[in-house]
């Protein structure tokens, strides 16, 4: 016991352990995603892969086959599965910073599920519009 | 002959880590009869395991089962994957995964030592130990990019390697733990006051442990020589310098020092493994879905830790069964009770280590 008191003494005049706020993490910390679109095929293999849903493609109404990409960060768990998933390396890059903090005004979830269902309504016409597509493609081979 | 007064020992107390709840009949504060009531963190996740996510995502939603033992959950389900479809891990991501587990027991460990020390009163021990878990923290920081979460196992193998950086940035913080872990384990051996609390306070003799099933630390600390580790061969454990910890007495205090003395052997396996990593890939493609059934059982910091597995050939899996070692301890916790003082309750519940959220899912 007399150890220990001369071990809180010392800790009286000794600096504290704690780190100071806005210390930046360690090499290789496992931090946002970032997306590159030059090198992106729209495969959507990373849509299918992530865990818990935080990348969704919406679809243009013209029926073309560049996709629209959205990433939420505050449902991603940092796992690094779509960057491994990707067939093109540079386009999903894993960064070695936290993702900056949600704000009030943001309102972070609301806009989540108004892209949801976005998702799902584009995907129907864009199918409807590539159908138009293929068959005016057939009459004009006819 | 006293009135009996009927005392819960609620769902929220400070001395919890996690909800539980006893319902106490006592009688001039020695406790009489217990009723046991858990399941307040249950969050179905092995419907959601059957319904919404594939078996290539499930080791991370499992992991999540648990804050303290999560890679043990993520490990065990990719140990019957890998059972039942037949794929053979290479030898270099069995050692990463090794390093890893080790690591993750010395922080559970640590917690436990600490949060008992709390309750016993000293809170200067408490500060100091959660201190020296810092080290172990920011060694699993830099290995696998976070300090709880560690996404680090998957079907096939790991995610991360160990690079030359990560080794020298590893290999003083854990010879700077081992010294003051054993200046603490000379602390939990001569202090006074501990001594008068703990020694003869909840004693498991060792036909109570094999009669009710004991398993883990509480296990070993009343004799019983029972560990996952040895008795199935999926890691090689005994060519890495591990060696089995065993006390006689049985009661908070061996408990205690069974913990302590493990995390010292984990330091010991973890060095070795280290210094001797054979080369190769850290991961193996895996392709197709899962038919049939596993089996495994595996040692969470805790104790033994099972998992069943059925997959019929489509992406989502058939069944999925988690049996947790907390679930297992229960029945000895509730037969201590028994004829105790009501002041020894927060002690004995903390030295079992109880993780509720493992037990309820």
């Amino acid at each position: 016991m007399l150890k220990m008191f001369f071990y809180s003494l010392k800790n009286l005049f000794s600096p504290p352990a704690t780190l100071e706020k806005g210390t930046p993490p360690p090499k290789n910390y496992r931090g946002t995603i970032l997306y590159f679109e030059e090198t992106c095929i729209y495969c959507k293999k990373c849509e299918m892969v992530c865990p818990p849903g935080a990348i969704i493609f919406t679809y243009p109404e013209d029926g073309s086959k560049k996709l629209k990409f959205h990433y939420n960060p505050y449902l991603c768990i940092y796992c690094g599965e779509c960057v491994r998933a990707c067939p093109k390396p540079g386009t999903l890059v894993q960064a070695e910073t936290p993702s900056p903090p949600a704000t009030a005004d943001q309102k972070p979830n609301d806009q989540w599920f108004e892209i949801e269902k976005l998702a799902v309504e584009s995907k129907k016409k864009w199918q409807e519009a590539r159908k138009r597509m293929r068959e005016q493609k057939n009459k004009n081979q006819q | 002959m006293g009135k009996k007064f009927v005392v819960p020992f609620g769902s929220q107390h400070v001395a919890l880590p996690e909800p539980i709840r006893f319902v106490f009949t006592t009688e001039n504060e020695i406790i009489r009869n217990v009723a046991v009531d858990f399941g307040y963190v249950h969050r179905g996740i092995e419907k959601a395991c059957m319904s919404k996510f594939k078996y290539t995502q499930v080791p991370y939603v499992v992991a999540r089962v648990c804050g303290l033992c999560s890679i043990s959950h993520a490990s065990g389900y990719c140990l019957a994957i890998e059972t039942l479809m037949d794929i053979e891990v290479p030898k270099r991501a069995v050692y990463l995964r090794i390093i890893a587990h080790e690591l993750d027991r010395i922080h559970s460990h640590l917690f436990a030592v600490s949060h008992l020390c709390e309750v016993a009163g000293y809170e200067n021990l408490f500060m100091r130990v959660m201190r020296d878990r810092e080290l172990v923290m920011e060694c699993l920081e830099i290995f696998t990019g976070n300090r709880v979460q560690y996404d680090f196992v998957t079907i096939g193998g790991v995610n991360r390697d160990l690079t030359k950086e990560v080794y020298e940035e590893l290999k003083p913080r854990l010879e700077e733990l081992e010294k003051r872990l054993l200046q603490l384990k000379e602390i939990f051996e001569k202090d006074y006051t501990l001594q008068m609390r703990w020694k003869g306070a909840g004693v498991i003799t060792k036909e109570m442990a094999q009669k009710y099933n004991a398993v883990g630390p509480i296990a070993r600390a009343s004799g019983l020589a029972t560990d996952c580790r040895v008795e199935f061969g999926y890691f090689p454990y005994e060519e890495l310098g591990y060696r089995m910890v065993l006390y006689h007495e049985g009661d908070i205090w061996a408990r205690n020092m069974v913990r302590v003395d493990e995390s010292l052997v984990s330091i010991e396996v973890v060095k070795n493994a280290m210094d001797n990593l054979p080369k190769g890939e850290i991961n193996v493609r895996v392709r197709g879905n899962p038919n049939g059934e596993a089996l495994v059982r595996w040692e969470a910091p805790r104790g033994e830790l099972l998992y069943y597995v059925k997959g019929n050939g489509k992406p989502v899996l058939e069944r999925l069964r988690i049996k947790t070692p907390t679930f297992s301890v229960i029945p000895v916790m509730k037969e201590l009770y028994y004829n105790q003082p009501y002041a020894l309750v927060p002690d004995i519940t903390i030295s079992f280590d109880p993780c509720l959220s493992c037990t309820a899912r």
